[in-house]
């Protein structure tokens, strides 16, 4: 294997060569970046705003030269909080700087929703990231295997400090990436501190992306990020070979952090007198001025009149800034989660069709197959989900990779983080592409991903409205296969609690189908949770209209009846069902079986509306009744329908305990039949 | 032998220390101790015996002052000087990059036709790598203040002997 490590980064910028109209720019830029980053711990003493700043300086060099060779027609850029001089480089005026600094609705990385110091222009591709600190890297894996999809002429910059490698996530995304040969460029900017940690305590390797030597497919290079000229020349070489190799690079530069890790953190509480001189000493700014005058390229009166210039631009954004205006409050509301497709064919989800039943893991299969033809930017990976014969671990996606190709249709690693994190940054490429992932083997292996999840819940809002993670996360859910701990539990009560993600749950093959395509035409996440244990049980099979479609939020009556209401989803709905005929003939009684199918949104009109018709409520599901989501459901009842109540509402779930392997503990858990069919006689008796 | 230029920072400690006991083995009159925060081409290419004092900064750096020269002697014909480089480092802080600085800088002059002398064995270090290092010896004097001071002075003194049969 040829060692990418020792390829020569060619020379190509250095104090003597480069022409004078860039140094001049370069200085600018460089002086701009340290007048704000010197400048906004004042506005947090004087109460003004920019709470969380993490000083750059010590960074300039890389930071610079990030920002010189991002493209914003072609590539996609991930700056991490501490980019402030890479967002400058890139582009962002002093106008946007503090408008983000003191989170204004002007601020064009979302309004001030996001904390300050995490400058973005996603209209410029410089993407919104997170707090929770390298986890952009997925997303950066994510678009650059769009990128290659659709033929991309640019790359994929991420960027980060050197202790968030450590985080697990990273070496996911680095494998990814070299895994699927992707043209993204990870640089870690190395100065030594995840805030007051040192890097000894993160890795053995003082230099992290040696822990790197041995993925294949990726290139290596080392500079001196404290130096603008071997700073330019690694970005430009990692750009250059990344575009050429469709390959992806790391760029360890090493940086020295000059002030504390933000304003929160005080640096003299682990840092000696002589460290702190140290890294003065070597001020990236201070060399390159130093450089300019030493090798004649400027005279000290042209440098002086470059820092007046900047002087006199930052005080007229400062004045700019504060008085622009702040965000509404009445606009929290705004932008939660990307628009749904508009069901018009079926307005209710209801349909009066009469062909033949199909099962409901044909129901979902075929609806795949069909928004697949319907959408040529459909894509879906997960694991198991395209093998030869082999289609997901149930075969809900068998025959797709057929049909559709393993650029549409393939399988991903054993990494549920990156499966979901991909997905997100994969659907930052275009708004056009629609993604369905498998989150997991089981929805008890989702957790892993739980940071992606929320992540991805959180983008929407957070940028205003500018990014909508367009995917679809089928989870296949639930019990009753005798499958233990992490094969037949719920997740839904957790699930639920996220602002930023619809989740639905069918119980019939329909409903399955018509939320599946209504989640695949539609902005924004969907977590499909599908009862795996109805997949093929005959009970849940229906006639399936072909262009069936289900909108979000709309509640389903399966039964009619006039004595109780009763609320559930997925499996527990065929239990509610026979328990209610069972009760029908044993006692003439008259129960009400709603299927909620939508959990996010509710159809709380629905489900008010049968209450104050029956004057009772039962809700049931297959989680855990504590906390569960039945805890939701019961207290809007309460609270938007006590007067109408003859009873208090009831709930039937799972005990407050992990759903047990052996049959004998799943039975005594979970809910069935004669667990429910009990509730309903106590609270018809009530 | 030809008078020797030995270049260092006059701000330092380590190598501001062992520059005096080169100095006081060569002698005032066959050595010049010259600042090297402020050195220019034509002071640097006075001499052609050199002794350059350059410490490690970092995970592998040069000093800023030196760094900051390099484009200088990046254009220099060094043909006919005999160069010897010194430098102190961290054989167990930084055993990936132990005296790394004499390494990049021995290369660098190489390159412009100096040729380099005062080649040390490694024996007696303990370390992962070293750019100093060329697979036999290492291509100066390295110094350890932190795990081995005690052998500093021997360590001067017998590099001092060598090159005064090694410089031209």
């Amino acid at each position: 294997m040829k060692n990418l490590d020792n390829i020569q980064v060619p020379i190509k910028y250095s104090i003597k060569t480069t022409d004078k109209k860039t140094l001049e720019h370069w200085f600018y830029l460089m002086v701009l970046g340290r007048a704000w980053d010197d400048r906004a711990p004042n506005y947090l003493k004087q109460a003004i705003g920019w709470s969380y700043h993490a000083p750059f300086a010590g960074h300039d060099g890389i930071q610079l030269a990030i920002g010189q060779v991002f493209d914003k027609k072609t590539d996609h850029l991930f700056p991490y909080y501490r980019d402030m001089l890479t967002s400058i480089s890139a582009g962002l005026t002093s106008d946007e700087v503090i408008a983000n600094g003191i989170s204004k609705d002007t601020d064009v990385a979302g309004g001030g929703r996001h904390m300050s110091n995490h400058f973005a222009k996603p209209e410029w591709n410089i993407h919104n990231v997170s707090s929770c600190t390298g986890n952009h890297t997925l997303h950066a894996v994510g678009t650059g295997r769009a990128m290659k999809r659709y033929n991309g002429k640019g790359v994929v910059i991420s960027s980060q400090g050197e202790s968030s490698v450590s985080e697990g996530y990273v070496y996911e995304a680095i494998n990814g990436a070299s895994n699927e040969q992707l043209p993204v460029i990870f640089v870690f900017q190395d100065n030594g501190y995840g805030i007051s940690v040192p890097k000894k305590d993160q890795t053995a390797n003082r230099k992290v992306a040696n822990n790197f030597t041995g993925f294949k497919n990726l290139r290596i290079i080392h500079c001196n990020g404290k130096d603008v000229f071997d700073s330019m020349n690694a970005m430009e070489e990692a750009k250059s070979w990344a575009l050429k190799n469709q390959k992806p690079v790391i760029v360890q530069a090493n940086c020295v952090r000059i002030h504390s890790h933000s304003n929160s953190d005080r640096h003299d509480l682990y840092r000696d007198d002589v460290e702190l001189n140290y890294v003065s000493e070597y001020d990236p700014l201070g060399k390159f001025r130093r450089l300019l005058l030493r090798y004649n390229r400027f005279t000290e009166e042209e440098l002086q009149q470059i820092e007046e210039k900047v002087k006199q631009e930052v005080k007229i954004a400062h004045k700019k800034g504060i008085t622009a205006p702040d965000p509404d409050p009445a606009s929290i509301f705004d932008f939660v989660i990307g628009e749904a497709y508009k069901a018009e064919k079926y307005p209710d989800g209801t349909h009066t069709f009469d062909g033949p039943k199909k099962k409901l893991i044909e129901g979902l299969n075929e609806t795949l197959k069909a928004e697949f033809r319907h959408n040529p930017d459909t894509f879906i990976w997960g694991q198991d989900v395209a093998h030869k014969e082999k289609g997901g671990i149930f075969n809900v996606t068998k025959g797709l990779q057929q049909e559709f190709g393993i650029e549409r249709v393939f399988n991903a690693p054993i990494a549920e983080d990156y499966i979901m994190g991909t997905a997100n940054g994969m659907s930052r490429y275009n708004k056009k592409i629609r993604i369905v992932v498998e989150g997991a083997e089981f929805a008890d292996y989702f957790w892993p991903a739980m940071e992606q999840f929320v992540e991805t819940t959180h983008e929407y809002w957070r940028s205003k409205g500018q990014f909508s993670p367009n995917i679809t996360v089928r989870l296949a859910s639930g019990g009753y296969i005798g499958g233990g701990l992490y094969h037949s539990q719920s997740t839904e009560g957790a699930l639920t609690t996220f602002p930023g993600t619809r989740v639905v749950y069918p119980s019939f093959a329909d409903d399955a189908a018509g939320l599946l395509r209504t989640s695949m035409r539609s902005e924004g996440m969907t977590l499909f949770l599908e009862p795996k244990a109805l997949y093929n049980a005959p009970v849940a099979a229906t006639p399936v209209p072909d262009d069936f479609e289900v909108p979000f939020g709309k509640a389903r009556v399966r039964r009619e009846g006039s004595d109780l209401s009763v609320f559930t989803y997925g499996n527990t709905t065929h239990m509610c069902l026979e328990a209610a005929d069972m009760l029908g003939k044993e006692n003439g009684v008259s129960i009400e079986v709603i299927d909620l199918r939508s959990l996010l949104p509710l159809d709380t009109d629905k489900i008010i509306e049968s209450v104050k018709k029956t004057g009772k409520a039962l809700v049931v599901h297959e989680d855990k009744v504590f906390s569960g989501f039945g805890a939701e459901i019961a207290a809007q009842i309460t609270e938007l329908a006590f007067e109408y109540l003859d009873g208090p509402v009831r709930r039937v779930g799972s005990t407050f305990t992990p759903v047990g392997f052996n049959r004998i503990l799943e039975k005594a858990i979970l809910p069935n039949t004669d667990k429910i069919k009990e509730a309903m006689k106590n609270i018809l008796d009530y | 032998m030809k008078k020797i230029g030995l270049f260092y920072s006059f701000n330092t400690v380590k190598s501001g220390q062992i520059a005096k006991k080169i100095l006081k083995e060569f002698g005032e009159k066959q050595i010049e101790a010259i600042n090297a925060e402020i050195v220019d081409e034509k002071t640097f290419l006075s001499f052609d015996n050199l002794i350059l004092g350059v410490p490690t900064w970092f995970d592998g750096e040069l000093p800023n002052y030196w760094d900051e020269f390099v484009p200088a002697l990046r254009d220099l014909d060094l043909k006919g000087k005999c160069v010897a480089i010194y430098g102190a480092g961290d054989q167990k802080g930084y055993p990936e990059n132990f005296v790394d600085g004499i390494g990049i800088m021995a290369e660098l002059l190489e390159s412009k036709g100096a040729k380099i002398v005062g080649y040390t064995s490694a024996n007696g270090y303990t370390f992962e790598s070293s750019r100093a290092y060329n697979g036999k010896h290492f291509v100066g004097l390295a110094l350890d203040f932190e795990n081995q001071p005690k052998q500093n002075n021997d360590r001067v003194k017998n590099w001092c002997d060598q090159l005064k049969k090694e410089f031209i």
